[in-house]
Order: structure tokens, then C-alpha cells, then sequence
């Protein structure tokens, strides 16, 4: 078990961490949701999965360029945010359960709307770019190495936003300087819309990676939901840099105990990880009070 | 406190009960009694479920219990040679412990961060039963589990576990004796005082209120009725499997969420009304297979809505309606 | 009465714990005096850091039976910070803390509770959707005498003792001038009886030593008369020690026996409010604050 080469050991790694940059995208979606709205978004899953089909049919189905099919399927599912943001979230944001209960309905509805739209197996989009890159012996496929290049960049951007645009600003206030920020003109419904458009988004672009790297099904929601929450909860909460430092721990993890210790050890090491680490810094790595 | 509304609902509690002892005798469907006999199982987990959340802590990880109590039962009996009797009761009590165990160090955590711990603990203890195969029999899991042995009344009769109408009786007088505990508890001193923690934790600590003891009780409490349930579960079923996500997966413990929430979580009798409808609900539905999960949705996020304080407030609601139409 | 007076000088602070030296602050007594009686909480050496930050550095204090103690100073001061740490919300970094001779320094609220100590938070901290009475009814856990399994079960003895605890806090209710509200909801009452009630389910703990954070702020002048005069007749009638802290300036010289005052986590003088007054240090630190906030 332990006699592996060190190219296998660094293949395991960089998939890990191909992975685990696609799944921070979903992460950072939901961390930011989560600290301006304060509800847990369960459906957020089915956003990035949503994104996927929706880059899948527009690329494979309506045979368009495969970039222009993400674009497409980003800006759908801002929209998507921003109408279950309206509609949905809007009205229940003080209620801590109606508002899991609502996530946890929707959740369910568009997984069973796409399943019925696209049936139950599973679908792949043609990879983007072709053939791979030699890595000190390991082989990464072009198209994987593109997906990191396109998260790390989106996640960059993401945080020159926060810091440097007023809207960002005030999506990272403190929770007492929130109702402050109407005297910017920037209201917490403004927030909310704000964070749930973005965070879908990004949701978006991580489906649609996810589909093309990998494969699509409709289960991929509910396993991107379980990844996202152990980033969120291993970065700590209000802390995106945590959710990307969280992220790429995940992404070793996944990665590198997948291929030491077998698949049994790779399902339960992430999950004892969260719960370990919680129980030494109840807040998350990185995580601090609002 | 209306002491007049007492009497009036403790009457609809002795009918409803003596309608259940009844059904039987009209519904000889054994699809049926099987069904019922898992709404029971389900009350109890919802009941459970919101006991924990007297304490306004959402345990999300009731699957991952109920499993214990599932495998830990059975195996007392197929390895420890133990009797149904005494393994159902202690396939509990492990559960309640590990609660114990895990509470010190899980509720330190804020809220969200209980919760999600709860989720990731349940899908460990899932994947523990599907990957440890020696114990558990892994994804084939464990067949052939044992029924309870037959009770013995003396010159009366001889009760045996061998029909649906039976496990159906069994599993009624569990839920009904479950359901009396836990009511009592709700409505006690303890009950009380897990409420005051829930509305501010900070000023029940400042009075004297042990929180970290008290939401350790109700987590323990919560998930032993969680582990009987389990276990009931395995002696039921006669065979266990922990397949992928199924019974004892993430979704399990999200639709007894659900049902508590949907049913009413500001009552008793709530998560009860929604255990039951709910798991009714889909059975109805059954011609119409793959839309149910959209239909189930749909009317969730409805009933969310509109009726906010959930199922259980319908009759209240007609009441002031027609309080309204009616006139003073 | 006689008072305990102290003038400090140059008190000069380092931000660097690692650094190691603290210039001292150099304490004269001019006239050193009893109030009478051990004093029920001394607070020795009391630091908190937060990160680099000094919250509260080298806090030294006693409070004596039967006063009431002033804690002043800007805000940011620190003075929540030692009440905090003296109610067991938060854990001293450094230092002690004795009540009536008991070293209670890293103990968490509940048991704070248990040994005398009482608070009343910031912000009115209520059971918002029930009623003024059962409010005070919880203040009163730890004197309800019900066992576990009597709660439970539901004996005659329960409801005997429940009966009981519904007249204590109606007494309670009296003293505090809410009786007629007893079944008002807590959220439907006007903030000066809010206020009051924070007072009341503090007073049902039965404590010797009450700690009150700001119990005057978003108070008319009626109801701060209201709220000074319940004090006073907690301290004459039941002699509970308070430690009040304020920032409404005319009613601490009217209400205190003796005042401390903290200015960047450090005590700058301690003493009687007319002596304090007149301290050079404390009008340094005050220059041009005017405090006033009724």
C-alpha cells in the first residue's frame, strides 16, 4: 500500500487539487451567501449542477462554442439567484429554519426537474482542449489545467471586488456596520441580491467545469453540497480565504488518501478531518465571529 | 394556559389513539400495515429530532443514529446472542453515550456549525457500515435479523412476531410510549428551562443554567429514541443494507427535518401531523413515480409560505376563519 | 463615612506584553480608611489581551460589601471587559479574581450565578415572547428546588414549589414596581421598564454582588430616577454590592460610593465622587467630554 512512486504520488496530488479549485468555486459561493444572508443555501448544489446541464445543453446539444455556452449558463444561473434571492429567500431572511426548509424544497424540485428534463444518465461534454501536459512525469489533461487556471482567476477577481469596489466593501462589513452602508446607497436587500448573483455564478462556472473535466449527472449537486460545506466549515466562517486554503486541503485529501489508503479511507478521511479540526478551533481555520 | 382547550384535546388524542388500535381490524392490506408501521418509525425520529431543537439545536445527523441503533441491535443479537428485548433498549443506549461523547466537543460550535458537524458525523457512521465489512456485512449489509421472541401471558396467550398486524401493534405501542415520554419532558422543568436556552442562550447562562449540560441532555435523549427507532427499524425490516444513500443516507435525515418543520415545530403534535402526512403523502402519489419528488418539493416550499407555522396550525386557522364568518 | 483615596501618577503602558515591563503605576495614598469590612471582591493583577491588544492591563480593585462601585472611563476603556471577565463570560489572561475569599477567576457564568454573582447585560437581554413574570420565574432556576424526575412527573410538591416561586417573583415584580404588568409580553413593555425587568430576573438569582452594564442608557430622565432609587434600595434594603457600569455622569456622582475610572485598560484613580472630581488625571482624560448622555 505505501509503495507507491513518487509520480503516482504527485499525479494524486495535482488531481486533488484540479478537483478541489473547482469545488472552492462552489465554495466561495456558498461562504458568501451564507455570511451576508445567514441561510444555509442547500439548493446551491443544484445551481451548480444546473450550471452544468445548462452549459451541456447549450454546447452539446445547440452545438454553440463551448465558452460561449458557459457564459451563457453563468449568466442564467445570476439570474436564477437573483429570482430565488426575490422571491424566496427575501421574505424569510430572520427565519433561520423556514429559510433551511424552503433551500432543502428547492433543492429537491430542480434536482427532480432535471433529472426529468434529462433523464438519469449521466452526460459528458467533449473536452475543450484536447490532449495533456507532462508535469515531472505525472500527465494532466489540458483541460483541467485550464479549469484551475479559470477558477484561480475568478477567485482573484472575486477578491479584488471585495476589496476594492463599495459593493464589495459592504458585502464584507461587519454585521453592525450593515445597515450603515444605506447611507452608501447599498441596502441589505441589495446585499443579499448581490451575494446570491455572485455566488450562483461562480456556482455556475464550477458546474460547467465540473461537466467538461469530468461528467455530468444529477447527482452531482448533492456531492458538490457536501464538499462545499466541509470548505466552508473547514475555512471558518466569514473567511474566504479560508474557504480557498479550505478547499485546497480538501482537494490533498481527496487526492492523496484516494490513492495511499484506497477509496474506503478517501470517503470518511475528509468528514474525520472537519470534525477533528473543528474540535480544536470551533470557529474553522480561519473563521472569526461574524 | 386555556384549561378549557385541555379536556377537548386530550378527547381528539383517545379517539385518534383508539382509531389507531382499530385499523387493523378494517385494513387487512399487509402492504399497508407496513407502510404504517414506518410512519411510526418516522414519528418517532421527527419527534426526536425536535426534542434536540427544544434546545435550538438542529441535529442533521438522525440517519447516521438511526443506523447505529439499526447494525448495533442486530449485531447484539446475531453475535451477542442477546434477546430482541434487551438489544432494542441498549442499541439506544450506545446511541445516547456516543451523543454524550460527541456533544462535549460538537457543541462548542455555533448554531450552523452543530449542525453541519451532525450532517458530516451521520454520513460516517454511514460509510463505517458500508466499508466495515467484517461487522457490518458492508453494502450487503446483514440479513436475516430476528424477530422479536414471542411474549408470554400466562394462561392467556401467546404473542408472536411473525405478521404485519403484530410488528404494526409493536411498533404503535413504542411509538405512543415514546411520544408520552418525551411530551412529559418537553413539558417539564427540564423542558422549560431547554426552552430558555434556545431563546437566549447568554441571559439563561447568567441565571444559573447549565447550557452545555442541558443541550447534552436533549442531544442524548433525542438520539436514543433515535437509536430505538434504528433498531425497531432492523427487527422490522429483517435485513439491513447500507446502500448508497437510501435510508441511511444525507436525505434521510433532511426529510425528517422536513416533516418537523413542515408538520409545525412550534407544537407537539406538530412534527407528529407531518411525520404522518408526509409519509402517507407519497404513497398516494405512487402511479405518478418520478414526479413525487418534484410534487413533494413544490408543496414544501408552499406550505412554507403560507402557512408558516405549519400543518398543525390548519385548525386554528379555520377556527379564526370561522370565528370571522360566524361573528362574535 | 471616611473614603479610600488614591491618586495615581504617570501611569505609562507598553501594548507588547513580550516586552516584559509595564511602568508601574505609582499609587499615594493620602488618607487610607476602611469601609468597614472585608472587602466581597478583589480584583488583583486582572489582564485581557486580545491578539496585541491590553483590554483591561493590571487591574487592581476592591469592592466592599454594601457599596456601590462605580466603573467609569471612555469608551473603550475596558470596563465592559472587567465586567465580562467578572461575570465569567470571558477568561482573564492574567490575574485574580476573589469573591468572599473564593478565587473564582476562570469560572463560567452558570457557576458565577450559583456563587452570588448577578449581571444585567448591555443591551435589554430578555425572554422576549413570554411573559414579565415567567421572566423573572427563570431568574429563579436556581433556587427552584424541583428534582429532576418531580419536574418530570408532576407531584403535588411540584406544584406546591411552583406556587411558591410564582409569589417570589411576584415580590420581586412589587419591589420592582411591575406587578400590574406581571402578563404584559416582555417585548410589548416601553425600554425604562425593560430596563427594569433585566434588573428584576437579576434580582431573583438573589445575588450578593450585582453587576450592571449600562442600566441607564435610552432612559428619560423620569426613569433614570426610577432605576437610581431601585439601586439605592437594593444596596439599604438587601445590602447587594453593585458594580455599576455608566456613562451617564450625573447620576454615578449621585448614585456611587465610590468610583474607579479606567482609561485604556489601566485604573487612573479610584475614590469618592467628590474627590475624584477634583482629580487632575481624570480631567485630562475627560478634557472636553462632557459625559452628560440623559
Amino acid at each position: 500500500m505505501f509503495e507507491i512512486s513518487s509520480v503516482v504520488f504527485l499525479q494524486s496530488i495535482l488531481n486533488g487539487l484540479v478537483l478541489g479549485w473547482i469545488y472552492i468555486l462552489m465554495a466561495l459561493g456558498m461562504s458568501l451567501i451564507l455570511s451576508i444572508t445567514n441561510i444555509l443555501q442547500f439548493s446551491h448544489g443544484e445551481v451548480y449542477m444546473l450550471g452544468a446541464y445548462v452549459a451541456y445543453y447549450f454546447s452539446v446539444v445547440l452545438g454553440l462554442n463551448f465558452f460561449a455556452a458557459i457564459l451563457i449558463s453563468v449568466m442564467l444561473m445570476a439570474v436564477l439567484g437573483l429570482v430565488l434571492e426575490r422571491f424566496f429567500f427575501r421574505r424569510l431572511r430572520a427565519e433561520f429554519l423556514s429559510s433551511m426548509i424552503v433551500a432543502l424544497g428547492l433543492m429537491i424540485t430542480i434536482q427532480s426537474g432535471v433529472t426529468l428534463g434529462f433523464g438519469i444518465n449521466p452526460k459528458a461534454i467533449p473536452s475543450f482542449a484536447p490532449g495533456s501536459i507532462g508535469i515531472l512525469g505525472t500527465r494532466i489533461g489540458s483541460d483541467r489545467i485550464i479549469a484551475v487556471g479559470i477558477s484561480v482567476v475568478l477567485t482573484l477577481l472575486l477578491f479584488l471586488f471585495l476589496k476594492r469596489s463599495k459593493y464589495g466593501l459592504a458585502l464584507t462589513a461587519a454585521p453592525q456596520h450593515r445597515e450603515a452602508c444605506i447611507l452608501l446607497g447599498i441596502s441589505p436587500d441589495h446585499m443579499s441580491a448581490l451575494a446570491m448573483a455572485i455566488g450562483s455564478a461562480l456556482a455556475a462556472v464550477g458546474g460547467a467545469l465540473m461537466g467538461s473535466t469530468l461528467v455530468l449527472n444529477t447527482f452531482m449537486g448533492s456531492t458538490a453540497l457536501l464538499k462545499g460545506l466541509i470548505i466552508v466549515v473547514l475555512g471558518g466562517m466569514g473567511s474566504l480565504l479560508g474557504v480557498v486554503v479550505g478547499g485546497l486541503i480538501l482537494g490533498l485529501v481527496d487526492g492523496v488518501v484516494l490513492v495511499v489508503f484506497g477509496p474506503v479511507a478517501a470517503s470518511v478521511a475528509p468528514l474525520l478531518l472537519v470534525v477533528v479540526i473543528l474540535v480544536v478551533k470551533p470557529m474553522g481555520l480561519f473563521g472569526h465571529e461574524f | 394556559m386555556s384549561s378549557k382547550r385541555k379536556p377537548t384535546n386530550t378527547l381528539i388524542i383517545l379517539v385518534f389513539i383508539v382509531f389507531l388500535l382499530l385499523v387493523p381490524v378494517f385494513l387487512k392490506s399487509s402492504y399497508w400495515l407496513h407502510v404504517l408501521s414506518i410512519v411510526g418509525i418516522n414519528v418517532i425520529l421527527v419527534a426526536s429530532v425536535h426534542t434536540i431543537w427544544c434546545t435550538g439545536e438542529l441535529s442533521l445527523g438522525t440517519a447516521g443514529f438511526m443506523a447505529m441503533g439499526a447494525y448495533s441491535s442486530a449485531l447484539f443479537v446475531m453475535r451477542g446472542e442477546l434477546s430482541v428485548w434487551g438489544a432494542v433498549p441498549l442499541g439506544g443506549l450506545l446511541c445516547a453515550i456516543v451523543a454524550v461523547a460527541l456533544g462535549y466537543p460538537f457543541m462548542r460550535a455555533k448554531g450552523i456549525y452543530f449542525s453541519i458537524l451532525t450532517l458530516l458525523t451521520g454520513e460516517i457512521f454511514r460509510l463505517t457500515a458500508w466499508y466495515y465489512r467484517s461487522l457490518t456485512g458492508g453494502p450487503l449489509g446483514l440479513s436475516g435479523i430476528p424477530s422479536p421472541e414471542p411474549i408470554k401471558i400466562p394462561g392467556i396467550a401467546l404473542i408472536t412476531f411473525d405478521s404485519k398486524i403484530s410488528y404494526y401493534y409493536l411498533i404503535l405501542v413504542v411509538v405512543l410510549l415514546s411520544l408520552l415520554i418525551l411530551f412529559r419532558l418537553q413539558k417539564s422543568q427540564v423542558g422549560f428551562t431547554w426552552r430558555t436556552i434556545r431563546e437566549r442562550d447568554n441571559l439563561a447562562a447568567s441565571v444559573g443554567i447549565n447550557v452545555l449540560w442541558y443541550k447534552i441532555f436533549a442531544f442524548a435523549v433525542g438520539c436514543f429514541f433515535i437509536g430505538i427507532a434504528g433498531a425497531l427499524f432492523a427487527h422490522f425490516m429483517h435485513l439491513l443494507a447500507a446502500d448508497a444513500s437510501g435510508k441511511f443516507g444525507m436525505f434521510t435525515s433532511i426529510y425528517i427535518l422536513i416533516y418537523m418543520v413542515v408538520g409545525g415545530e412550534k407544537k407537539f403534535a406538530g412534527p407528529v401531523i407531518g411525520a404522518i402526512i408526509l409519509t402517507l403523502l407519497p404513497e398516494v402519489f405512487r402511479p405518478m413515480q418520478e414526479y413525487r419528488p418534484i410534487v413533494f418539493g413544490a408543496l414544501v416550499i408552499f406550505i412554507i409560505f403560507f402557512m408558516p407555522q405549519g400543518i398543525v396550525d390548519l385548525p386554528y386557522r379555520f377556527l379564526s376563519w370561522g370565528r370571522k364568518i360566524i361573528g362574535p | 463615612m471616611t473614603y479610600h483615596i488614591v491618586f495615581c501618577h504617570g501611569a505609562e503602558r507598553s501594548l507588547d506584553p513580550k516586552e516584559g515591563t509595564l511602568a508601574k503605576v505609582l499609587i499615594k495614598e493620602v488618607n487610607r480608611v476602611d469601609i468597614g469590612s472585608v472587602p466581597v471582591l478583589q480584583i488583583g493583577d486582572l489582564t485581557k489581551y486580545f491578539g496585541g491588544l491590553g483590554a483591561v492591563v493590571d487591574l487592581d480593585l476592591n469592592v466592599y460589601q454594601g457599596e456601590i462601585m462605580g466603573l467609569i472611563g471612555p469608551n473603550g476603556a475596558g470596563k465592559s471587559t472587567v465586567l465580562n471577565m467578572i461575570a465569567g463570560t470571558l477568561s482573564p489572561s492574567k490575574g485574580k479574581l476573589i469573591f468572599k475569599g473564593e478565587d473564582i477567576t476562570n469560572l463560567p457564568p452558570h457557576r458565577m450565578a450559583k456563587k452570588g454573582i448577578a449581571r444585567v447585560f448591555q443591551s435589554n437581554t430578555l425572554f422576549e415572547n413570554v411573559s414579565v413574570i415567567t421572566n423573572v420565574r427563570v431568574g429563579l432556576h436556581l433556587h427552584t428546588k424541583i428534582g429532576f424526575l418531580g419536574g418530570f412527573f408532576g407531584s403535588s410538591y411540584t406544584h406546591g414549589r411552583e406556587k411558591l416561586l410564582y409569589e417570589e417573583a411576584m415580590e420581586i415584580l412589587r419591589f420592582i414596581g411591575l406587578s400590574d404588568q406581571r402578563d404584559q409580553l416582555a417585548i410589548n413593555l416601553p425600554h425604562g421598564s425593560q430596563r427594569a425587568l433585566c434588573l428584576a430576573v437579576a434580582m431573583a438569582v438573589k445575588p450578593n454582588l450585582l453587576l450592571l452594564d449600562e442600566p441607564l442608557t435610552g432612559m428619560d430622565a423620569e426613569e433614570v430616577n426610577v432605576m437610581i432609587s431601585l439601586i439605592k434600595a437594593l444596596r439599604d434594603e438587601r445590602g447587594i454590592t453593585s458594580i455599576i457600569v455608566e456613562h451617564n455622569m450625573r447620576a454615578v456622582m449621585g448614585l456611587c460610593n465610590r468610583i474607579a475610572i479606567l482609561n485604556y485598560g489601566s485604573k487612573i484613580a479610584e475614590g469618592a465622587p467628590t474627590e475624584i472630581s477634583e482629580n487632575p488625571a481624570v480631567i485630562e482624560a475627560y478634557l472636553g467630554a462632557e459625559q452628560d448622555v440623559a
